[in-house]
C-alpha cells in the first residue's frame, strides 16, 4: 500500500538521480512494503557485481610522512641539508633543507616493495598490499585534509563518504549502525568527519569512543528493568499500539515503529555482544597487541563480520600523526603502537576470508615534507604522500604512481583523494558518478564533478 | 534538459586564409602528426573533445580535438596563440606554470612539453578540418526565462463555485471534481482539537481545553478555538522553529578551529518567535533580517531591528589560514544560498560555476548577490541607544582607571622589592650555584643570607645550564663555569655579573600611560633581568601582593580596589549584543568556474536580473544591501509571498502545494493548486502580510478537517494524497514529541526566551526550542530524530524509523524520569486503577479509554513486581504510554 510511508519511498526516489534511482528501485521493488522495505537502511541492490561489501578506513589522522613509511627516497641521504630543486613548493609554513629519513627500508615479501623498518609485521603483509605512492589533495590544513579525505570536500557541508554507502547500499544488519566510527575522543574537525550533511540522518556515523560494550550505542542499556520484566512491558506496548493500528488499516509507518521496538530490543543483546572483544581467544589478542587503537582494529573485524557497511578507526584523537618536530621519535612510537594491530587485523581477515570482500585503507589526510622543520620534523605536504588499500579486489604486491625524486610532490600516475573514493565506490559496485542525492536543485555526488577509477590497481 | 540557450554554430572562416598556408607546408603537418596529435588524443581529449562534452564531461569548456576549440578557447580566456609560447594557458598548464596543471594524472616529459612549445611557435599548424557545434552556450535567454510559471507575478483568481463555503475548499473541491477523488469525512471533534493544538502550539490540548470544545456548540467554535491558539505565546515557540529551520539557525560552527561560538545566538532565536507571536507582517520580517541595521524604523526598539540579522550574522565562518579566498568564497556561498532559497525558492547557488544549468540565473547575477556580502563581516552590534552606549563606555572606562591604579600600586611594590634584589646579585648568584651544585636548601640561604625566596627560585631556574644559549651576554662567565668550580671563581664571576646590573634602571613592571620607559623598554637586558615572564627579578602584581604589599600600605590598597567595586557598581549591566553581518557591500567579479584564482568579468552589485524590470535604466547609485532587501519583500516580487505562502501550507498539511518549498526553479515540483496558490499570495499581501491571517484562512476550512483515513478508490489515483482528500498523519517532529513527553507527565517549564540550555541534561524541562543546537556536534536526540543539519538552509525534516530512536524510548533517563513523573500525576487523579488508567488517556491522548485498553492496562498493572526491578507497574506502564506510537502520531 502506499499510504503515508515514513520518509517516503516515493519522496526518497524522487531525491535520487537517475542512477541511484534504478539503484534504490530495485531493492525496493523487490519487496512488499514491509518495515524492512520501509528501513532506509535495508540493503540495496549495487549498480554492478560489487567486489567488496565493506570498508575499514584506518584513518592515521595527523599525517604521516610518506618518505618515512611507504616511499623511500635514497636520494634523500645524498642531498641531506639541501634545498631541494622542487623548491618553491608552498607548504602550510616555511621548511629548510631536504632531511633524511631517520628510518632504514627493507624490501619485504615476494613482491620486494620497500617498507620502512618501523613498520615490520605490516612489511610481512605486503603481498596483500598495494600502495598508492602518488597520493595528492588540495590544502596542506589538516581541516580541509581531513574534510576532503573523509567527505570529498573542503568545507565541512557534505555527506562523508560512509553516510554515501550507507545512503547507496544500506546496510547487512539491521540491529547494529551500518556506519560507525571509532576514535576515542574527537579528531580534529570532529563529527563534521562522519556527517551525513543533507542526507538523512539515519546514514550518520555512528560514534564511538568508549570500547566498553556495555556503553558503545546510546541508551542501549536499560538500568532499570530485567529483561524478562522489559519484555512484558514491550509486549504491553506492542498491544497498545496493535489496537491503535488496527483502526488504521494500511499505514506503514505505524507498522515499521512496532517493527523497529523490537528491533532495537534485539539491539540490546546483539549490539553489545559486537563490541565485545573480550569473547576473543587469547591468541587473537595477543596478536593485535594492546591498547585503544589494536582493540578498535579487532572491533573493526567483528563488526564487518556481522554485516556493518563502513569502519572508521582514527588512530587516536587530535593528530597524532602530526609530527612538525622530532619524526623520528614521534613516528616510532606511533608506529610501534599501531604496526602489530593493522597486520592483525590483515591477518585475521585473510584467514577468515573476509579480506576478500572487506577494502581496508590506511593513510592519513597528507603526508608531510622530505624538508625539514625546525631541526627534525617535516611540515604538511599535500603535494605528494601515500595510502595503501588491501583486500576488497584490489592487487596486493603492488607499488602504485610515484613522486618527484625527494617524494615531495607526486608526478607519476597521479591518484586525486577524489580519485581514490571513485575507486573505492566501484569496488563496493556504486558508479561515483551516479550516486547522487538532490538536494538544493542539483544533484550532489562524493566526487563532485571529478574523480577516475584507479583501474590498474584493481585485481 | 537543457534551459534555452542558442547555441552557437562557430564559424572561423576569416582565420582559415592565414592558417591555410601553413597548413600547406607538410612538413609542419607531418610534425602535427607525428608529435602533437596522439598526445592530444591520448592524454586530452578524454575532458576536452566533443565526445567529453556530450558525455558531460568536457572540462574548463575547452576543446582540444578541433582547431575551432582551441582557437575559441576556455573559461580561463585563450589556449593557444599561434606563433607565441609564451601567450596562451595551454603550454602553461603543460608547464604546470599556474593554477591550472596537466594533464591531471602526471606532467607530461620535459621533451613532450618542447614539441608542443616548438609547434606552437611554428604557426601551430593544425590539419584536422572537423566542425564543432558544441564551443559554448551563449548564455541565458533572461526574456525566455521570464516566461516560467514562478517567475511570473501571482495573478488574482476567479473563485470557483461550487458547494463549499471558503475559497481554499472551493479550490480544493474543483480539484476533487477535476481528478474524480471523493474526500473522506470530517474528523471527530477530539481528532480535530487535538490536530489544530499539536499544530498551532506543538503540544497536546489539556483534558479540559478538549471537554470545553467538544461541548461547546456555538458555530463559531472552531474559530474561537484557533482565535485561542494564534494568541498563545507557545505558537510562536512552535512556528518560530519551522523559520530556524530555513534559517539553519545555529550558535556555533562545523568546525572549531579559530572559531568561538556566538554566546548571543539565542537572540535571533527569541526574535524569530516573538516576530511570529506578534505577527510582524512578513515582509518587515523579510527586510529586518536582510538589513535591519540599514533601518530607519523601528528607530526605538533595537532588538526588533537588529536582532534578526542573526539570520545571515550567525552564518558559517570557515578556516581561513592557507586557502582564504577560497574560504571566503564559501562563507559568501552560505549567505547567497540561505538567502535565495530561503526568501525566494531559488536555487541561486548553482550559478556560482557556471551559469543555472535549468533556470535562468546567470553566473554573473550569482557574483553580484554575492559581492554585496564581499568584504562584511559577522559581528556584534550592542542592542543599546547610543547614549546609553555611551553611559556604559564612559563607565566602564572609569572601572579601567581604577583598576590601573590598582595594577600601579602592585607595580610599585613589585618594582621596589625587585630593586632590593638587584643589589643583592651577587649573593642570588652564588646562593643558586651552591643550590644546583651542592644539592643547598634554598632555605638555608634565606635565613642565613636575608634573601627572598621568591627571586631566589626564579634566580636558579633562571641560571639552568639549558638556558645558556639564550642569557645575555652578561652571563657569559657564569655559565662557563664549571660545577666544581672555586668560590673564589664564583664569587668572581658572581660579581662581575652584579656590576654589570647597577647601570640597569629597573623599569616599571606595569606599563604606565604616556611614559616611554615604563614595561616596553627595548633594552633586552633589562627585558631579561625585569620584564620577561622568565626573568629572575620580574614580579606580577599578583605576586607583588601576595608578597611585597606590607601592612602599612595595604590600607592604601584597600582603598583602591573599594573604588573599582565602586566604579563597577555605579556602571549599568553590559547591554546584550546582537549577531549581525555588517560592512563590506565591495563587489565582486565573477569567478570563472568558481575559482577565486580566475576571475571574469565585473558583476556589478544588483539583485536577479530575471527578477528586475526589463526597462530599469542603470541605477545612479550602487546596489545596497538595503535595495536586496527591499528587492525581495516587494510586493511586486512574483516568488516571495508564493514561496511563504507555501512554506506556511506544507507546515500545516506535511505537503506544500508546491511540494519543494525552497525549489521554485524548473526542477522543482510544479504546483498542485496553482490558481489556489496565487490566489492565496494575492491575498496575503493584500492582507497586510499577516501570518496569522493565513494560518485562519487555511484552518477555517473543511479540507484542515478531513480525517486522516484511507479510501481504496481514491488511493488508485492519488495515493500520495497531493490533492487532499484525506487528512494526514503525521509524525510529531522531536521538538513537539519531547515538549508534549515533559507536558503529560507535568513537567514542562514554560519559561520564554533566553539562553539555551542543553538537551543532554536529563532534567531539563524547558521546550526543546529553546536547547543549544550546534553546528560542530548536533545533540543526539535531535540527530536521532530527524532534526536537520544546521549547516544548511532545511525546508522540511526527513521522517525516518530507526531502532536507535525506540532504544531512546526504552532506555533513556529523560523516558524514565517522565514516566515516574507521569505516574505519579496519575496516582493523585483516581482511586483505582481503572480511573487512573482512564485519567492517563484523557492526559496522553485526549480521549477516554475503550474497555478493552482498560482491561490489557488493568491485567498488566495487576503483575506483581519483581525485586530487581527498579520501576514499579505503573511506572512502566506509564512508559509504555508515552513510548507509544499514539503518542508519537497525531491524526
Amino acid at each position: 500500500m502506499n499510504f503515508q510511508m515514513p520518509f517516503t519511498r516515493r519522496e526518497l526516489l524522487a531525491r535520487t538521480g537517475t542512477g541511484l534511482g534504478a539503484l534504490g528501485l530495485a531493492s525496493l521493488l523487490a519487496q512488499d512494503a514491509t518495515a524492512e522495505a520501509a528501513s532506509p537502511l535495508a540493503p540495496k541492490v549495487a549498480h554492478f557485481p560489487a567486489k567488496a561489501k565493506h570498508v575499514i578506513h584506518l584513518f592515521m589522522n595527523g599525517g604521516p610522512s610518506q618518505v618515512d613509511t611507504f616511499d623511500p627516497k635514497p636520494a634523500l641521504k645524498k642531498f641531506h641539508g639541501q634545498q631541494p630543486t622542487t623548491a618553491g613548493l608552498k607548504t602550510e609554513r616555511k621548511t629548510g633543507g631536504l632531511y633524511q629519513s631517520p628510518f632504514a627500508f627493507k624490501k619485504c615479501g615476494k613482491s620486494g616493495i620497500e617498507v620502512s623498518e618501523i613498520f615490520p609485521e605490516i612489511g610481512k603483509c605486503i603481498d596483500d598490499i598495494c600502495v598508492i605512492r602518488s597520493m595528492h589533495t588540495n590544502i596542506p590544513n589538516h581541516e580541509p585534509g581531513l574534510l576532503l579525505m573523509t567527505c570529498g570536500n573542503t568545507q565541512p557541508i557534505r555527506p562523508s563518504m560512509g553516510s554515501w554507502l550507507l545512503y547507496g547500499l544500506g546496510t547487512e544488519n539491521q540491529n547494529l549502525p551500518g556506519f560507525v566510527v571509532l576514535c576515542p575522543g574527537k579528531p580534529v574537525v570532529g563529527p563534521a568527519l562522519w556527517n551525513n550533511s543533507f542526507l538523512p540522518g539515519v546514514y550518520q556515523g555512528c560514534h564511538i569512543a568508549n570500547l566498553d560494550p556495555k556503553r558503545v550505542i546510546d541508551h542501549i542499556r536499560n538500568k532499570n528493568l530485567t529483561p524478562e520484566t522489559q519484555r512484558e512491558q514491550l509486549d504491553l506496548l506492542n498491544g497498545l499500539n496493535k489496537m491503535h493500528a488496527d483502526k488504521r488499516a494500511g499505514d506503514d509507518q505505524l507498522d515499521a515503529r512496532i517493527q523497529s521496538l523490537e528491533m532495537a530490543f534485539r539491539m540490546q543483546t546483539e549490539a553489545t555482544d559486537a563490541f565485545d572483544v573480550s569473547k576473543e581467544a587469547t591468541k587473537t589478542r595477543e596478536e593485535y597487541g594492546k591498547g585503544y587503537f589494536a582493540d578498535a582494529c579487532l572491533t573493526a573485524r567483528r563488526l564487518v563480520e556481522r554485516g556493518v557497511r563502513m569502519v572508521q578507526v582514527f588512530y587516536g584523537s587530535g593528530q597524532p600523526w602530526d609530527d612538525h618536530g622530532d619524526i623520528e621519535k614521534g613516528h616510532r612510537t606511533k608506529a610501534a603502537d599501531s604496526d602489530k594491530a593493522v597486520a592483525a587485523l590483515l591477518r585475521d581477515l585473510k584467514r577468515s576470508g573476509l579480506l576478500e570482500e572487506t577494502l581496508v585503507l590506511w593513510g592519513g589526510e597528507f603526508g608531510r615534507t622530505p624538508t625539514s622543520e625546525g631541526s627534525n620534523g617535516r611540515d604538511h605536504n599535500h603535494h605528494g604522500f601515500s595510502v595503501f588499500l588491501a583486500g576488497g579486489g584490489v592487487k596486493g604486491g603492488m607499488a602504485y604512481g610515484s613522486t618527484d625524486e625527494f617524494g615531495f610532490s607526486a608526478v607519476e600516475k597521479k591518484v586525486h583523494v577524489h580519485d581514490l573514493h571513485a575507486t573505492i565506490l566501484h569496488q563496493m559496485g556504486i558508479n561515483h558518478e551516479k550516486l547522487t542525492y538532490r538536494y538544493s536543485g542539483r544533484d550532489f555526488r562524493l566526487t563532485d564533478v571529478h574523480g577516475v577509477v584507479v583501474k590498474d590497481i584493481l585485481a | 534538459m537543457s534551459w534555452p540557450r542558442t547555441v552557437l554554430a562557430l564559424l572561423v572562416a576569416p582565420l582559415f586564409a592565414d592558417r591555410l598556408t601553413a597548413a600547406d607546408d607538410p612538413k609542419a603537418v607531418e610534425f602535427f602528426e607525428a608529435k602533437i596529435r596522439p598526445v592530444l588524443v591520448e592524454k586530452c581529449y578524454k575532458c576536452h573533445s566533443e565526445k567529453a562534452a556530450k558525455a558531460d564531461k568536457l572540462r574548463g569548456g575547452l576543446l582540444l580535438d578541433t582547431v575551432a576549440g582551441w582557437q575559441k578557447g576556455g573559461d580561463t580566456g585563450k589556449a593557444i596563440v599561434p606563433g607565441k609560447p609564451a601567450e596562451g594557458t595551454f603550454l602553461k598548464s603543460l608547464r604546470h606554470e599556474g593554477e591550472i596543471q596537466m594533464p591531471p594524472d602526471g606532467k607530461l616529459p620535459a621533451a613532450v612539453v618542447a614539441d608542443f612549445e616548438k609547434w606552437i611557435k611554428d604557426g601551430a599548424v593544425d590539419p584536422r578540418t572537423d566542425t564543432t557545434t558544441t564551443v559554448k552556450a551563449a548564455g541565458l535567454d533572461l526574456e525566455k526565462g521570464r516566461q516560467f510559471w514562478s517567475l511570473q507575478s501571482p495573478k488574482p483568481q476567479t473563485v470557483p463555485t461550487n458547494a463549499e463555503q471558503s475559497s481554499i475548499d472551493r479550490f480544493v473541491r474543483a480539484k476533487w471534481d477535476e481528478k474524480g477523488l471523493r474526500p473522506v469525512p470530517q474528523a471527530d471533534l477530539r481528532t480535530l482539537v487535538r490536530r489544530v493544538t499539536f499544530d498551532l502550539t506543538g503540544l497536546p490540548p489539556t483534558p479540559e481545553e478538549v471537554e470545553a470544545f467538544v461541548a461547546d456548540q456555538s458555530p463559531k467554535a472552531w474559530e474561537k478555538l484557533i482565535n485561542r491558539l494564534l494568541k498563545s505565546p507557545r505558537y510562536g515557540e512552535r512556528w518560530g522553529r519551522y523559520w530556524l529551520d530555513v534559517a539553519r539557525y545555529a550558535e556555533d560552527q562545523a568546525h572549531t578551529f579559530g572559531v568561538t561560538p556566538k554566546k548571543n545566538a539565542y537572540l535571533y532565536r527569541d526574535w524569530v518567535i516573538q516576530a511570529f507571536n506578534d505577527d510582524m507582517p512578513y515582509d518587515q520580517f523579510v527586510r529586518l533580517q536582510v538589513a535591519g541595521d540599514l533601518m530607519a524604523e523601528p528607530k526605538d526598539d533595537l532588538f526588533k531591528r537588529l536582532a534578526g540579522m542573526g539570520f545571515l550574522g550567525l552564518g558559517a565562518e570557515y578556516y581561513k589560514n592557507t586557502a582564504r579566498e577560497q574560504a571566503i568564497a564559501e562563507e559568501l556561498d552560505d549567505r547567497v544560498d540561505t538567502l535565495t532559497r530561503g526568501f525566494l525558492g531559488l536555487t541561486v547557488s548553482c550559478a556560482r560555476c557556471h551559469d543555472h544549468k535549468f533556470d535562468p540565473i546567470p553566473t554573473r547575477d550569482y557574483y553580484s548577490i554575492a559581492g554585496i556580502y564581499y568584504g562584511s563581516n559577522l559581528t556584534q552590534s550592542p542592542l543599546a541607544k547610543p547614549d546609553e552606549l555611551k553611559k556604559y563606555n564612559d563607565a566602564q572606562a572609569k572601572v579601567t582607571a581604577a583598576e590601573e591604579l590598582v595594577n600601579h600600586f602592585l607595580g610599585d611594590a613589585g618594582k621596589a622589592a625587585a630593586k632590593e634584589a638587584a643589589a643583592l646579585t651577587a649573593k642570588y648568584l652564588e646562593a643558586a650555584h651552591k643550590i644546583r651544585t651542592a644539592k643547598a636548601r634554598p632555605q638555608e640561604f634565606v635565613s642565613k643570607d636575608g634573601l627572598n625566596r621568591y627571586f631566589l627560585d626564579r634566580w636558579v631556574k633562571f641560571l639552568d645550564p639549558a638556558n645558556a644559549s639564550k642569557a645575555p651576554a652578561v652571563f657569559k662567565d657564569w655559565f662557563a663555569l664549571k660545577a666544581d668550580a672555586k668560590p673564589e671563581e664564583v664569587g668572581t664571576a658572581a660579581a662581575a655579573v652584579q656590576s654589570k646590573l647597577v647601570s640597569v634602571d629597573v623599569p616599571d613592571i606595569v606599563p604606565v600611560k604616556n611614559k616611554k620607559s615604563a614595561g616596553k623598554t627595548s633594552d633586552p637586558l633589562t627585558k631579561a633581568m625585569f620584564l620577561d615572564a622568565t626573568a629572575p627579578l620580574f614580579v606580577a602584581p599578583a605576586d607583588a601582593e601576595k608578597m611585597f604589599v606590607t601592612a602599612d600600605v595595604k590600607p592604601k590598597l584597600a582603598e583602591l580596589r573599594g573604588e573599582v567595586e565602586k566604579q563597577k557598581k555605579a556602571s549599568p549591566v553590559a547591554p546584550l549584543t546582537a549577531h549581525i553581518v555588517s560592512g563590506g557591500e565591495q563587489g565582486m567579479k565573477v569567478y570563472i568556474r568558481g575559482n577565486p584564482a580566475t576571475k571574469g568579468e565585473d558583476a556589478p552589485k544588483g539583485f536577479l536580473q530575471v527578477l528586475s524590470k526589463t526597462d530599469a535604466k542603470p541605477a545612479a547609485k550602487p546596489f545596497t544591501r538595503l535595495d536586496l532587501a527591499n528587492a525581495i519583500a516587494s510586493p511586486d516580487n512574483p516568488l516571495t509571498a508564493r514561496v511563504i505562502v507555501n512554506r506556511v501550507w506544507a507546515w500545516h498539511f506535511g505537503r506544500g502545494l508546491v511540494n519543494t518549498p525552497s525549489n521554485f526553479g524548473s526542477l522543482g515540483d510544479r504546483p498542485s493548486h496553482p490558481e489556489l496558490l496565487d490566489h492565496l499570495a494575492v491575498e496575503f499581501v493584500k492582507n497586510g502580510s499577516s501570518l496569522k491571517w493565513l494560518h485562519k484562512q487555511i484552518l477555517l476550512t473543511n479540507v484542515y478537517r478531513l480525517a486522516a483515513e484511507p479510501n481504496a478508490d481514491n488511493n488508485k489515483t492519488d495515493g500520495g494524497n497531493v490533492y487532499l482528500w484525506r487528512g494526514t498523519r503525521k509524525r510529531l517532529d522531536v521538538e513537539a514529541w519531547r515538549d508534549s513527553l515533559l507536558g503529560v507527565s507535568g513537567n514542562l517549564d514554560e519559561t520564554l526566551g533566553g539562553p539555551t540550555f542543553d538537551l543532554r541534561d536529563a532534567n531539563a524541562k524547558r521546550r526543546t526550542v529553546y536547547a543549544k543546537i550546534s553546528r560542530h556536534e548536533l545533540d543526539g536526540l535531535l540527530r536521532l530524530f530527524d532534526f536537520p543539519d544546521a549547516n544548511v538552509t532545511a525546508d522540511r525534516r526527513n521522517v525516518t524509523t530507526v531502532p536507535q530512536q525506540q532504544l531512546f524510548a526504552l532506555n533513556s533517563e529523560f523516558m524514565i524520569a517522565q514516566a515516574k513523573a507521569f505516574a505519579n500525576r496519575l496516582e493523585k487523579l483516581g482511586k483505582t486503577d481503572a480511573d487512573r488508567v482512564t485519567a492517563a488517556y484523557h492526559l496522553a491522548f485526549n480521549r477516554p479509554p475503550e474497555a478493552k485498553e482498560r482491561e490489557l492496562a488493568v491485567a498488566f498493572l495487576k503483575m506483581p513486581a519483581k525485586p530487581s526491578d527498579t520501576l514499579t507497574r505503573w511506572q512502566q506502564y506509564a512508559q509504555a504510554l508515552l513510548a507509544s506510537n499514539e503518542f508519537l502520531y497525531v491524526d
